[in-house]
Order: structure tokens, then C-alpha cells, then sequence
């Protein structure tokens, strides 16, 4: 129970047009991460579907039923804001309680369930402190535990973990997903960290200005990009792209599919070069390098004594080529291109 | 010599200060003393400042001389009628100005900062006669409804009700409280410090108010405290300060005590609104 379909949605703020015309499903019972880069819409996306924001023309449907009219309290969604939006003047207790007592929900059931959602995320001892004494990782496990004790059908998360320090952000993300599967229901959750979106969606939904990108799982996403957009925001470093055909075409490799070599590679599409920079990562190595066009990234996973300065030949094998056209496009195998094309990237020099 | 220089800065402020405070304090202290002096202390031409007998008669003698537990009770009734009303009709309305939106809302709010700048002296004549067409004149009444809603009030309450976020209403809505609730469990205990002045403000400002009861008020009946001790005068023959003075204080003591009470209130802030 917790089907989230937006048909036709358009949300305008005065005469800007932040969204037009989107349709986007999200399935019943699925991880799904909506990322892009800052301004793009996430956040307006969420406020609709909780109804703090709604849409300007369109509808917005949970478990087949228009909610349009539905008042964000009877959605049966729970949301996470991005700032967290604790109510400063109660307590840990009082902050989870609230949304119960505000359903009516009798006294001893309510402490039953803010207990078992405080023990949920690990507030137990901290339930009657009061919110200015808490830290960040403490206020943001508050604002998962009022989001949590409702049992709702869908949970809305606005990048809660962007406050945290790397190391509780990793663990807050093993949480995360471990409460997923407990919880079973829909949790549609924002950021723009692909890493994030990567690590923790079952389906990953790309948004550049208020329009969808794409829409796949992470691997997916990674391996076969719809258009240069994806192909370029998700991983890191970001794809390597160079112009060819009289800059109507572009070609793509990952960083990681690179091969760099003092000797030139062959049946390969092939650009020469100077090292200019390399990271020593400890599990893998990260190269720069300089061609006449523009820096190219290599990772390798083994040591070598390529050094920096040196000349080498940077090359990517025809399988791990994305080609995209001039709308942006990707060309696949099965377009009547992409023979000629081919053919044209390892004649490149 | 950085260090001279801040040195003397502080002490220069220091001297400044107990010089204003000293200006707001002595009538107060000037009152006092004269409260408990003896009538020929008062009437002597030498200035008494401290009084060589404290002569608490004076202040049973003021209380004798006119009916002051009937005007405090009057007083009291007057002033947490306003109050209460003062809330219940300004909380929503600064609320609804500070964080709904509705067509017509910033003239609206337009014309309430207009009747603000008004002084009560061009607008009592109406309200009299509304008043006395309702037959509330010389009632409690009269000396309660007109002052039922204040424009500044609500403009203050709105100036700290818009400084709650926007996400916490959300938050509550989504939490499923009405205005209502998010108005009583949210705004209000947010803005505690603002609440405290406004009722602070109302409190002092209406509790020394003169003309207005002189206008609506004929009989001793439905008078207020100030109407009382004004009367010291009229019955005292020959001006006794001492006992004009110990019914002032009769007047002071009880804005003293509220302002002790709230200024803990209005002084405690709060840092933490609820984001990040
Ligand atoms: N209340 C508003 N009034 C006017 N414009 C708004 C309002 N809220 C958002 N916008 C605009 O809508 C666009 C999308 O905003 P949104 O907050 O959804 O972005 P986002 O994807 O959440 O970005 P971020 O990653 O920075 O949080 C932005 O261009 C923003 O300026
Ligand atoms: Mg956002």
C-alpha cells in the first residue's frame, strides 16, 4: 500500500514554471532515490506528494486514489524535511508523540509506539531531552522517529543525511536501508549525492530542471545512461566525453574502463596525452591526463610507474564506448548510426 | 593601551547607564519616600529624602479614605477581561497575517497599522456613542470592549510568528493539527517572549488608564483603581502627599510585581527554532 503516480503534475511559482507536465510512478514498497543537481525540482516534487506544496495543474494519486483534495494529515505520508523541523519548545517524547495524539490515538498505545520508534533509531536515552540539546545526528534520528511512528504509507525524505558527518552519513545510510526492509513501505527519498543514491535506491530518479531524466535502478543507470545528462551525473569522476564528426556526435568511456599505457593500444578508440596529475587512493589509483582536447580520468586498480609528466596513450575498447547524439541522446547498438559511427571513433586520433 | 581605552569605554557606559536608570528611578524612589513621611515632613520647605520615621498610617489612611478594595476588584476584572479577550482575538489574527495567505490580506493589515497611529482621543467619541447605544455606559463593559483587539499587539505578535519557519507549520499539518492546535502548541510557545510583552504592554498601559474610565464611568460602582486615587485628591482637603502618595503606590505595586514576574519570560529567548 503505497503506490505514488503523478500524472500531467506542473507546479509554477507565480509565472516560473518549476515543473511541467511530469508523469512519474513510483512503486508500492520501493527504495526510491530522486537526485539532481541543486534547484532542480526534488524538493517541490516532495511537497506535493505530501501536500505542503501542491501542484499548480495535475494529479497526484497514492494506491490509485486522487488525493489532490486529501489534507496532508490524512495522506497516510510521513515526511523528513531537509532541515529537520523539530519543534523546538517539546521534548524528544512530545516531538514523536505529537502526530499521535493528534490522531487520537489513546495514551498507553502512544507510549508503546513512541518506544518502540525510539528504539528504532536509538533514542531511548534520550527521550526527555529537550531539542536544543541535541546534536545533529541526535535531531535527525528525532525527525525519523516522528516520521517512523506514524506507520505510514509512504515516507518522504529530504536529504536527512546532509547535515551529518561522513562517518554517521555511512552509517545513518546502512540504517536507512536496514528500516526499509523492516518497514516494507514506500520510501521516496531526495539528495544529491549519487554516492547516496547509488548505494541505497532500488530505483534511482534523475531530474534535470524539473523534467526526468531517467529512470532505472542504479546499475542500471550506471552501465546504460538514457542521454549524456545521466551518463555524465551519475559516478564520479564523471564520464570522459569528447566531441568527433564535426562536434555533432559525442563519445563517452568511464574512468574506470580506461586503459592508459605508454604503448599505443590497439583496435581501441585511442587519444595520446600528459600525465598531470595522480591520486594515490590506496585501493585505486586516479589519473589525469592531458590530450589536446581536454583532461581525461583513468582509474586503475594496480600500482604501475606511469609518473606524472610523462607521455601516455589513453584508450577505451568499442564496448565501453557511449555514444550520444546531438540531441543528447544515446545511440545504442541497434541504431542504424552506430556501425559507422563506431568505425569513425577508432579511426579518431 | 588598547586595553586603557576599552577600560575607560566600559566605564564610561557604566556611568551613562546609572545616570538613565537613575532619571526613571528617582520619581518612583520620590514617591515612595514621600509615602511614608510624616505630614510635616511633606509640608516642610526643606527637601526630606529618607523620612525619619516610616509612617505606614499613611497608607491605612489612604485606604480608609475611599473605597479601594471595590476599585482594585474593578481593576482586576477590567484588566483580565482585556487580556483574555486581547488574546483570543489577536493570537489568530497574527497568525493569519503572519503566515496565511488571502486576498486583501496586506491592506487589511494596512488599515489595523492606520487605526494604531490613531490616538484613543479622536476615536472615543464614536465608541462613546456606540457604547451608550448598547447601553454599556458606566458598566465594566464599556471600559473592556473597545480595548479587545490592539493594533500594535498584533503587529508584534505577527513580527514573531513570522519568524517561526514555514516547515514546522508543515511539519504539524502533516502531523495532522489544525490551526488551531499549531497556533496553541507551536506559535505560542515559540513566541513566549512576545507573548509576554504584549501582555506585559496591555497589563501596564491599561491598568493606569485614566481617561478612558473617566469617560465611560459616572458611579464608584464600575471605577477602576486610577479613578480612585485621583479622587485623594478631591477628598483630602489640604493636599496630604503622603497619603495622595501611599494610594500610588497602591497603583505602582501591582504593574511592579507582573513586571517582576515576566521579565524572567521576556528576557528568556529562545535559540533554537527547530531547524538544523
Ligand atoms: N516558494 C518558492 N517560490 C518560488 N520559487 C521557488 C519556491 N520554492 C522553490 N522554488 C524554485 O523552484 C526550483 C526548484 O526548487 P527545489 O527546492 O524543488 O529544488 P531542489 O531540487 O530541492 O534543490 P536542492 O537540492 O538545492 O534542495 C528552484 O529553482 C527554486 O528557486
Ligand atoms: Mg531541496
Amino acid at each position: 500500500m503505497g503506490e505514488i503516480v503523478l500524472k500531467n503534475v506542473t507546479k509554477k511559482f507565480g509565472s516560473n514554471t518549476v515543473i511541467q507536465n511530469l508523469n512519474l510512478t513510483i512503486k508500492d514498497g520501493s527504495f526510491t532515490v530522486l537526485v539532481g543537481p541543486s534547484g532542480c525540482g526534488k524538493t517541490t516534487l516532495l511537497r506535493m506528494i505530501a501536500g505542503i506544496g501542491p501542484q499548480t495543474s495535475g494529479t497526484v494519486c497514492i494506491d490509485g486514489k486522487d488525493i489532490s483534495e486529501v489534507a496532508p494529515g490524512d495522506r497516510g505520508v510521513a515526511m523528513v524535511f531537509q532541515n529537520y523541523a523539530i519543534y523546538p519548545t517539546m521534548s524528544v517524547y512530545e516531538n514523536i508523540e505529537f502526530g499521535l495524539k493528534n490522531n487520537h490515538i489513546p495514551k498507553d498505545k502512544r507510549r508503546k509506539l513512541v518506544d518502540d520508534a525510539c528504539e528504532k533509531v536509538g533514542l531511548q536515552e534520550l527521550k526527555d531531552r529537550q531539542p536544543n540539546a541535541l546534536s545533529g545526528g541526535q535531531r535527525q534520528r528525532v525527525a525519523l522517529a516522528r516520521a517512523i511512528v506514524k506507520q505510514p504509507s509512504v515516507f518522504l525524505m529530504d536529504e536527512p543525511l546532509s547535515n551529518l558527518d561522513a562517518k554517521l552519513r555511512v552509517q545513518m545510510r546502512v540504517e536507512l536501508i536496514e528500516l526499509h526492509h523492516k518497514l516494507k513501505t514506500t520510501f521516496v527519498y531526495v539528495t544529491h549525492d549519487q554516492i547516496e543514491a547509488m548505494s541505497m535506491a532500488d530505483t534511482i530518479v534523475l531530474m534535470n530542471e524539473g523534467k526526468i531524466m531517467q529512470m532505472d535502478s542504479p546499475r542500471k543507470l550506471y552501465r546504460d545512461p538514457d542521454n549524456l545528462f545521466a551518463a555524465r551525473f551519475i559516478g564520479s569522476p564523471a564520464m570522459n566525453i569528447r566531441r568527433f564528426g564535426n562536434e555533432e556526435y559525442v563519445l563517452g568511456f568511464r574512468p574506470e574502463k580506461g586503459i592508459i599505457s605508454t604503448q599505443e593500444p590497439q583496435g581501441c578508440y585511442r587519444t595520446s596525452g600528459t600525465v598531470v596529475a595522480k591520486e594515490d587512493l590506496g585501493s585505486e589509483i586516479h589519473y589525469s591526463v592531458r590530450d589536446m582536447y581536454d583532461d581525461v580520468s583513468v582509474i586503475r586498480s594496480e600500482e604501475d610507474d606511469i609518473t606524472v609528466g610523462e607521455k601516455v596513450w589513453i584508450g577505451a575498447k568499442p564496448e565501453n564506448i557511449y555514444l550520444f547524439g546531438n540531441d543528447q541522446l544515446r545511440i545504442r547498438e541497434d541504431d542504424p548510426r552506430y556501425p559507422d559511427l563506431c568505425r569513425q571513433v577508432l579511426a579518431l586520433q | 593601551m588598547y586595553k586603557v581605552r576599552k577600560r575607560i569605554g566600559s566605564v564610561i557606559s557604566v556611568i551613562l547607564k546609572l545616570i538613565v536608570s537613575f532619571i526613571f528611578i528617582f520619581p518612583f524612589l520620590w514617591m515612595l519616600s514621600v509615602s511614608l513621611q510624616s505630614d510635616a515632613e511633606t509640608q516642610s520647605m526643606s527637601l526630606t529624602l529618607i523620612p525619619k520615621v516610616l509612617q505606614f498610617q499613611n497608607y491605612v489612611n489612604a485606604w480608609h479614605s475611599a473605597p479601594f478594595p471595590l476599585y482594585i476588584r474593578n481593576s482586576l476584572l477590567i484588566i483580565v477581561g482585556i487580556v483574555v479577550l486581547q488574546m483570543l482575538i489577536m493570537v489568530p489574527a497574527a497568525y493569519a497575517f503572519a503566515k496565511m495567505e488571502f486576498k486583501g490580506k496586506n491592506i487589511l493589515f494596512g488599515i489595523i497599522l492606520i487605526a494604531f497611529m490613531m490616538p484613543i482621543q479622536i476615536r472615543f467619541i464614536p465608541i462613546y456613542f456606540m457604547m451608550s447605544d448598547w447601553n454599556l455606559i458606566d458598566t465594566l463593559w464599556s471600559q473592556i470592549i473597545p480595548h479587545m483587539t490592539d493594533a500594535f499587539g498584533i503587529f508584534l505578535l505577527r513580527q514573531y510568528f513570522m519568524q517561526v519557519p514555514d516547515e514546522l507549520i508543515e511539519a504539524a499539518k502533516l502531523d495532522k493539527s489544525t490551526d488551531l492546535q499549531i497556533m496553541w502548541k507551536i506559535m505560542l510557545p515559540m513566541s513566549r517572549p512576545g507573548v509576554a510583552s504584549v501582555i506585559l504592554l496591555s497589563f501596564v498601559g491599561h491598568w493606569n488608564d485614566y481617561f478612558w474610565p473617566l469617560v465611560m464611568t459616572n458611579s464608584d460602582a464600575v471605577r477602576p483603581i486610577t479613578i480612585g486615587v485621583a479622587r485623594l485628591k478631591a477628598t483630602e482637603g489640604s493636599l496630604f502627599w503622603n497619603t495622595i502618595m501611599a494610594g500610588n503606590m497602591f497603583l505602582v505595586i501591582p504593574v511592579l510585581i507582573i513586571y517582576f514576574f515576566m521579565a524572567r519570560n521576556i528576557i528568556k529567548s529562545f535559540t533554537y527554532t527547530g531547524i538544523k
